[in-house]
């Protein structure tokens, strides 16, 4: 066989098994057989030897001219392999998308303080400061101050745990304005958000201890029209524009006048239903015209200054958001509860 | 408040319908819970004449009757033991309604037709004291005569409505029906008409019949007292019964129905003695004597004290005042001079008095709520008068009345403009009037000023701001106009406090815990559970005077037995795990605030349980929370008596104790009835917000590469791991970036009580790029440090 008729062979042969060839492995194999240090065409290159000279530099070029066109072929095929390759892995890598898996897991807020933020959201865009007392009070700030005197008959709705004759557990979050108007001067503008406790026994609409926002604000010449203003933006802000609010009479120790507030009911949106019992509105809020005797015993100018203050139960706001039918829930600290809960 | 609406319209129109006057009265300024129409409970009943009564051949107690009901006869089976022929009763015809919705059908009673029914009172709602009969057992029987077929409701007084009144407590005049009349003409714009009250009397002097002496005027401002003589002791009239049936009272007899008849129309209590049994006709008011006891109308003995006010004969106290008579001067059947008493008392005192005792009456309720001295004369004369228009004795016309310092009348100058102002309605000075008037006050108009006269019985109303609500809730709220603040501009935001708990749920819920809210207060026995010694500090505890129950009796001294609780509860409850937190205050009766008030100490607890939780889950969230705060820890091993004591922890910043992390002792477990392990840490919030730090500005990033070097020391396995990495950290210098654990191994290849730990270095610098030798140097110390301080040796 001679020199042609070898290159022939292996090319010929390199076709043959390159049309075999299924894996990286085996090709790089065969490079090395043919092309390698050892390899055949490698050893055709060192027998030029025997060729004469005339011969050699025609020879020499055929067999380098051979041996950048297998090397080209077996780039190509390696090329195919590598992209079959890469796609039999992403095949084999491919997951059950749809499997459950531990995997991610936000807890929440209670509801009561995801009311309180909202409602506190709201009102501090309106200027007004947040203020905290505590909730072990004197008789003095929760009561006195508030124009509920010792043996008053009003006491009696707000039934109170005591320690002593003039420390109690305070039953709203009023002692926190008396601590603030008889420290600050006017104007003033804050709310009072936290725990207050009544002696009422658990069932489903009671708790001995409930979350309140109370707001107060004096200045010159506030009058009762900015207190429906700001509560008709709290209605508003909070369940949407088309809540509407309503004033009745009432009487509170601390205001005069003073009117419950109810809103447009948030289920049904007026129609009536069983949440408001069929009037189309619920109780939510209580406010009024500070009364100017508080005014007064805080060492506030009750002819200079008036004010407003208002008080809304916070599980009531959060049963009518989440629809809440028992008050327990709110205190048992149930997961089954709990974790119906989202970020709202 | 019940009260009829037959007996309101006595003394103002109702000219609109029921749901109509509910939400005017609610508007302007009356509660009224509901309207119950107690006519159509009973419907389709007329009265009937039995004009036969046969037996029932298979029953040995039903009779068949023949009963004429005026346009038709009815035959009607009954068991009722005491029909007989001629007697006039009620008879539900077919398809007539009894009280409960029920609704009487023709049938068959063991085989023979029955086209109605005969009723007793009870099936109509009609006690025997509002129409006597002849008890429960059998068919009611009419007392006079009446036409067949005629409508029972109006003969039995239960054809009305009833309006359930809730009454502001400022308006102690409107807890009666004069009272409710009175807002009902205003609000309605009819008019008020009080009866004309007269007496005609008797002549005869007080002093024949009775001693009347007050002693402590200062709790009784007013006493008035008369006297009724040859007393003839009925039943009430119908529409004297059927009006205390409405307002919810028992009709008893003419003169006690009358008492109770004045109170619920005046609002006044009224008591009558039997002057036969008032010892010696002496009546002395005066505080109690020491040790003075007292038995009371209900039959049971009292001890008095000397602060609460009696009503004595001259030797000891027969009532106490303003809250309940004494049992021997009691009206019976054989009563033949009756002494009523109108009177004023110290509404505090009352107060004071009916909580003491635990004794609350009708009456004392009245007067703690406030009732009007100015009026009681009426109301005793009202009494008197319904006396002689009943024919239920003579009244004296001598009174005694003894009210030695009558309260001014008040008078009150109001700016028309000011009130507007404050309630932002433009209401013109005129109209003010107009609505004063009606509400029964005297007005004089002058330009801006309102000289306002308080009616005697608005205790209630003591200045302009008082005056501005009458008016603006009679005008109507529904004027009140909107408007936004407007002044100063204020900025808005939120206490420091809210920050902080804001940030600490942030991060908390983004770990995956839920928030919970605990009681405050708990049963002191928790403390037992929670295996606390005797001198633990946390046993003292703030306890209520009044709790609701021993189970809810101290202030949380510590947030660690409720959070046990409430897994406890979900274990119960078959959640598979848990991670929750609070945030609250726990009480410390040691500490005070300047006002003299317990400390109150913001904390956090963190509770955990669940396959996928451990010491390490709830330590890390613990440290990730602090960190996130700006303070960095250190761990060391420390155990309260209710943790486990070998996996529990204090985290320390400033050498002040930030938190407490374990896992729980097992008695502990089992005393809360955990099943499964359970991790608590408690924060303390107050010295999070002293140690946290701003934030602080970023570095830049590493222009240079690290050197990273693994290093294996085999040491004690007593020596803490943490421990050793501060160490290492120290050793390591400016130089070493980080050094982490990624290993601890025990086992074979290990002496007995040994570990080898794996910790993973990287070393850099700012300014260049470190050589070995830089890096050997630094390792050399790190090593040496950690032979010297535990006896640790690099692993072989």
């Amino acid at each position: 066989m001679n020199m042609h008729e070898q290159l022939q062979q292996i090319q010929q042969e390199l076709q043959d098994q390159l049309r075999q060839i299924q894996d990286s492995g085996a090709l790089e194999a065969l490079r090395l057989k043919v092309l390698g240090k050892k390899g055949s065409l490698t050893q055709m290159l060192r027998s030029m030897g025997q060729l004469s000279a005339e011969e050699r530099p025609a020879m020499g070029q055929l067999i380098n001219k051979a041996r950048e066109d297998m090397s080209a072929r077996l780039d190509e095929v390696a090329r195919r392999i590598q992209e079959a390759e890469k796609e039999a892995r992403l095949r084999d890598e491919a997951l059950d998308v749809t499997l459950p898996s531990s995997g991610a897991h936000q807890g929440c807020m209670h509801p009561i303080s995801m009311v309180i933020d909202q409602v506190t959201d709201v009102l501090t865009g309106m200027g007004f400061e947040v203020v905290e007392g505590p909730e072990i009070e004197l008789d003095h700030y929760n009561f006195e101050l508030m124009n509920i005197p010792k043996n008053h008959p009003s006491r009696d709705a707000q039934d109170t745990f005591y320690f002593d004759e003039n420390m109690l557990l305070r039953t709203h979050t009023s002692p926190v304005q008396a601590r603030i108007m008889t420290t600050r001067k006017p104007p003033i503008r804050i709310i009072c958000p936290g725990r207050v406790y009544r002696a009422d026994e658990v069932d489903a609409t009671h708790s001995p201890v409930f979350h309140q926002m109370e707001g107060l604000v004096i200045d010159e010449d506030v009058t009762m029209a900015d207190l429906k203003g700001t509560l008709d933006v709290f209605a508003k802000r909070l369940y949407g524009e088309d809540i509407r609010t309503r004033f009745r009479p009432s009487f509170f120790p601390f205001t005069e006048p003073s009117a419950e507030v109810d809103l447009t009911c948030v289920a049904c949106h007026g129609k009536g239903c069983r949440v408001c019992k069929g009037t189309g509105w619920i109780e939510v809020l209580g406010s009024g015209m500070v009364n100017p005797k508080v005014l007064e015993m805080c060492g506030i100018d009750s002819s200079r200054y008036s004010g407003f203050a208002f008080g809304v139960g916070m599980e009531r706001i959060a049963m009518l958001r989440y629809g809440i039918t028992d008050m327990r829930m709110l205190y048992e600290g149930d997961l089954r509860f709990l974790s119906q809960l989202r970020a709202d | 408040m019940k009260v009829p609406m037959q007996w309101l319209k006595q003394y103002a129109d109702v000219p609109v319908s029921a749901k109509e006057y509910e939400e005017q009265m609610i508007m302007h300024g009356t509660g009224v819970e509901g309207i119950e129409d107690v006519a159509q409970q009973v419907q389709n009943v007329v009265v009937g004449r039995v004009l036969s009564v046969v037996k029932h051949e298979n029953s040995d107690h039903m009779v068949i009757c023949q009963v004429d009901v005026g346009d038709e006869v009815l035959q009607i089976v009954t068991g009722a033991p005491n029909v007989f022929e001629g007697a006039l009763v009620p008879v539900a015809k077919c398809g007539a309604v009894l009280p409960g919705g029920k609704r009487i059908q023709k049938g068959k009673l063991r085989g023979v037709d029955s086209n109605g029914m005969l009723c007793s009172g009870p099936e109509l709602n009609v006690p025997v004291d509002l129409y006597p009969s002849v008890g429960d057992e059998g068919i009611l029987i009419f007392q006079e005569d009446y036409p067949l077929g005629a409508d029972v409701r109006p003969i039995l007084g239960i054809d009305d409505q009833i309006v359930d009144f809730e009454i502001l407590a400022n308006r102690p005049d409107c807890q009666c029906v004069w009272g409710v009349a009175r807002e009902t003409a205003v609000t309605l714009g009819t008019t008020f008409r009080k009866p004309e009250i007269s007496v005609r009397g008797v002549p005869g002097k007080m002093d024949d019949f009775v001693h009347i002496d007050v002693r402590d005027t200062d709790l009784c401002p007013r006493y008035v007292a008369r006297v009724v003589k040859n007393v003839r002791i009925a039943p009430s009239p119908m529409w004297l019964r059927r009006a205390l049936h409405g307002c919810g009272v028992r009709s008893i007899n003419n003169i006690v129905d009358i008492t109770n008849y004045v109170m619920l129309e005046t609002g006044h209590p009224m008591h009558a003695f039997d002057l036969a049994k008032v010892r010696n006709g002496h009546i002395v008011v005066r505080r109690a004597n020491e040790g003075e006891t007292i038995v009371t109308l209900d039959g049971k003995e009292r001890a008095l004290s000397t602060e609460m006010l009696v009503i004595a004969d001259q030797e000891h106290a027969t009532g106490i005042a303003g809250v309940m008579g004494g049992e021997e001067s009691e009206i019976t059947d054989g009563t033949q001079t009756v002494m009523f008493e109108s009177a004023a008392f110290d509404h505090a005192n009352i107060r004071v008095t009916s909580r003491t005792l635990g004794l609350r009456t009708e009456s004392s309720g009245r007067f703690e709520k406030g009732v009007c001295a100015a009026t009681a004369r009426e109301a005793i004369d009202r009494a008197c008068q319904l006396v002689e228009m009943l024919q239920a004795g003579d009244v004296i016309e001598d009174v005694v009345d003894v009210y030695p310092n009558p309260a001014p009348i008040r008078v009150i100058e109001a700016s028309v403009q000011r009130i507007c102002r404050r309630i932002s309605v433009d209401v013109p000075g005129e109209t003010m009037k107009q609505i004063l008037e009606s509400l029964s006050f005297g007005v004089e108009l002058n330009g801006d000023t309102l000289r306002v006269t308080v009616p005697r019985f608005r205790e209630d109303v003591e200045r302009e701001a008082d005056i501005s609500e009458e008016v603006l809730r009679i005008y109507g709220f529904e004027h009140l106009g909107s408007t936004l603040l407007r002044g100063e501009t204020m900025p808005g935001k939120r206490s420091a406090h809210m920050h902080l708990t804001d940030k600490v749920g942030r991060i908390l819920t983004g770990m995956g815990m839920y928030e919970i809210k605990n009681f405050s207060f708990v049963s002191p026995k928790l403390l037992d559970q929670l295996r606390l010694s005797a001198d633990d500090a946390r046993r003292h505890q703030l306890r209520l005077l009044n709790p609701l129950g021993e189970d809810t009796s101290v202030m949380r001294s510590t947030l660690a037995p409720s959070m046990l609780q409430t897994l406890s509860l979900n274990q119960s409850r078959g959640n598979e795990q848990g991670m929750l937190f609070e945030i609250a205050p726990i009480f410390d009766p040691d500490a005070h605030t300047s006002d003299g008030l317990p400390d109150e100490h913001q904390m956090l607890c963190i509770g955990a349980y669940g396959p996928r939780v451990d010491f390490y889950t709830v330590r890390d969230a613990a440290m990730e929370l602090l960190r996130q705060f700006g303070i960095a820890c250190e761990v060391a091993p420390a155990a309260e008596p209710y943790h486990h004591p070998g996996r529990a922890a204090v985290l320390c910043a400033d050498e002040a104790v930030v938190a407490r992390v374990g896992e729980i002792h097992p008695d502990v477990l089992e005393s809360f009835g955990l099943s499964r392990r359970a991790l608590l840490a408690e924060i303390d919030l107050r010295a999070v917000e002293k140690l946290k730090r701003p934030m602080g500005e970023v570095k830049p990033l590493p222009r240079f590469p690290a050197v990273t070097r693994d290093l294996a020391l085999v040491m004690d396995e007593t020596v803490p791991v943490g421990t050793v990495l501060a160490s290492i950290r120290k050793a390591g210098g400016a130089l070493l970036e980080s050094a982490e654990v990624f290993d601890v191994y025990r086992g074979a290849q290990m002496l007995a009580g040994q570990k080898s730990v794996a910790f993973s270095l990287a070393f850099r610098s700012p300014e260049r790029t470190l050589v070995d030798e830089d890096v050997n140097a630094v390792m050399k110390k790190i090593l040496s440090t950690c032979e010297r301080e535990y006896g640790a040796q690099i692993r072989a």
